[in-house]
């Protein structure tokens, strides 16, 4: 049985492989109790594979992981018992009607009164048709499907994988407010995205994957700080500075500069110490400093790997 | 035990249209055979001549050498319905058994019932189970037809329960290609590639027995087909022996396929590959 000071997700060193395709390449990870977890990476990162990981659908070929105490393959039952899972693309019993499929999932949850109280105030609050054939809904409508399945029985750990993709404000917005509520119910939260702004609203702490490796972890507020700085200086007309003596500096790179040569944008890595020192030398008019966001530092993950891609391919 | 039960239920009442879809055409052959027998009786005389002239080939796939027991009331009913009800049960076998969890796998649906609380196990035995109960329904549904029939036909006279011995045959052959088709899904790199393999087998056993009649070299081939236990005679007596035989095989190809599917990763549509459920690389 896990405690409370024990994290709800543990991995470690965890692997997954299709063939010789490496999926998930030793991935590092704790999920502490209560809290929002963001995990980040486009198609293809290796989200899913994790989060099937956690939920038994597929075996890691190797590493440590723990879901609310418990061994997914030892126990898997166990752990689902306690867990809820959305995923993006959702796929259903076509020919089945929405009540007999949510039925079947509430008996799978052992058919508590209140689970099925809980069901219908969801089914009632996302303007769900209980009656219409799962065939005949739109996508957004058999995600609310899922969406039920998912909250019905308040579960302790919410498995979300890409739980908004390709649904329309409304309902993106209807999944954020109840993982907000989760939250606030003491329920921890795991939530797979690529919407990057979306995950900087809503989660506590954020991992990035890329390639199948955990490629950052922290608060929202910390990635954004641990990156680069964006640097836009106008200095006065007298002032003659060349971009040499930007790229000069290390740390300091200079990536636009207006014609009339006193209007320069600049990205700072390290500190900012070279670079003031260097302006203290002109007449500076202004100095904007800009944190980049969880995107622009997600990008520059990305972005450095396809360079890298790129430099390969030569 | 619960979400086998859940599993079992659900899986029963989702496959009603299927079992009735099956089972009617079923019926409905038992209920126009039968009635044709009266025609075949007041024929005798000219048919016997007619049935000992024919191509020994021909004659292999109405009974061989026991070719002229058609013209018998019991022999009739297991040359012109019980030789044929196998092949197209094995059909169902084959699709059915293929799509038992290969079908909602492929689609991406196994992957929401498994991530709740049912064990792999429940799944496996609980649409198993629905499956078995499908089968003995549509296989009911056939035996009423066929009942019907002969009550519609005056130079037939047997009671239900005799009409009702070769089903046994039926049940065992039929639970075995079913057997067979899963145990293949859960190694083959789609459900299609399962079900075409099982259909093949279905059909090359129902020919290559019925050959085996005609050509003697054919017998040691025979011996692997499943069709070659198929007790067609049944009315007269079944034979416990090759009936426990199938039922034992399908129990094995049951067990195969539980231990692929219990062991390997839930497929997402378009990853197929194949799985070996004892592999030692894995």
């Amino acid at each position: 049985m896990n405690t409370d000071s024990e994290p709800v997700i543990r991995a470690e060193n965890l692997t997954k492989g299709y063939g010789s395709f490496l999926a998930l390449r030793g991935i590092d990870l704790e999920v502490r109790r209560g809290e929002v977890f963001g995990f980040l990476g486009p198609n293809g990162a290796g989200k899913t594979t994790a989060i099937r990981c956690m939920l038994d659908l597929i075996r890691p070929g190797g590493g440590l992981l723990r879901v609310l105490g418990r061994d997914p393959q030892l126990e898997p039952v166990a752990v689902r018992e306690r867990c809820g899972y959305l995923p993006g693309e959702l796929r259903l019993d076509e020919n089945a009607p929405v009540n007999l499929v949510l039925s079947f999932f509430q008996q799978l949850r052992g058919g508590s009164a209140r689970c099925r109280k809980r069901a219908n105030e969801l089914s009632e609050r996302l303007g769900l048709k209980l009656d219409s054939k799962i065939k005949n809904l739109s996508k957004g409508n058999k995600q609310k499907v899922g969406i039920v399945a998912a909250f019905m029985h308040t579960p302790e750990l919410l498995l979300l994988d890409e739980p908004t993709s390709g649904l329309d404000p409304l309902v993106q917005q209807t999944v954020l407010n109840l993982v907000s509520e989760a939250r606030r119910g003491g329920a921890t939260v795991f939530f797979s995205s690529h919407v990057l702004a979306e995950v900087q609203s809503i989660a506590d702490r954020v991992a990035i994957i890329r390639n199948g490796k955990i490629v950052e972890v922290g608060t929202t507020s910390e990635l954004s700080a641990k990156g680069m700085v964006r640097v836009r200086v106008v200095l006065a007309d007298m002032a003659e500075v060349t971009a040499g003596e930007f790229d000069a500096l290390t740390g300091v790179s200079l990536t636009k500069s207006e014609k009339s040569g006193h209007v320069f944008e600049l990205k700072v890595e390290g500190g900012m110490d070279a670079l003031v020192k260097m302006l203290a030398k002109y007449p500076v008019e202004s100095l904007e400093t800009r944190r980049p966001g969880l995107e622009e530092l997600f990008h520059s993950h990305y972005g450095k790997r396809a360079e890298k891609g790129n430099r390969g391919d030569m | 035990m619960a979400s086998f039960w859940t599993v079992f239920k659900f899986s029963l009442l989702r496959s009603r249209w299927t079992v009735l879809g099956w089972g009617i055409p079923l019926l409905l052959i038992g209920l126009i055979t039968a009635p044709f027998y009266d025609l075949v009786a007041e024929n005798e005389l000219q048919l016997r001549p007619i049935i000992r002239g024919l191509n020994p080939f021909i004659k292999s796939f109405i009974g061989g050498e026991a070719a002229e027991d058609l013209l018998t009331p019991a022999g009739y009913i297991a040359l012109r319905y019980f030789a044929f009800i196998p092949v197209i049960l094995g059909l169902f076998g084959a699709v059915a058994g293929s799509g038992m969890l290969a079908a909602d796998e492929e689609r991406g649906v196994l992957d929401f019932v498994l991530a709740h609380p049912a064990g792999r196990a429940a799944v496996f035995w609980g649409r198993l189970a629905a499956m078995g109960i499908g089968l003995v329904i549509i296989i009911g549904l056939g035996w009423f037809g066929l009942w019907c029939g002969v009550l519609r036909a005056d130079s037939l006279n047997f009671p239900p329960g005799q009409l009702a011995l070769p089903y046994c045959s039926v049940f065992a052959v039929s639970a075995l290609f079913v057997t067979l088709a899963l145990a293949l899904s859960m190694m083959m790199p789609s459900r299609v590639a399962a079900a075409m393999t099982t259909g093949i087998i279905v059909l090359a056993g129902f020919i290559i027995t019925s050959l085996a009649k005609a050509i003697p070299g054919l017998e040691t081939l025979a011996r692997f087909s499943p069709m070659t236990y198929f007790q067609t005679n049944a009315m007269h007596g079944l034979n416990t022996e090759p009936l426990f035989g199938l039922l034992a095989t399908a129990a094995v190809f049951s067990v195969f396929a539980w231990f692929g599917f219990r062991n390997r990763d839930i497929r997402v549509a378009g990853d197929g590959g194949w799985k070996f459920p004892f592999s030692p690389w894995r």
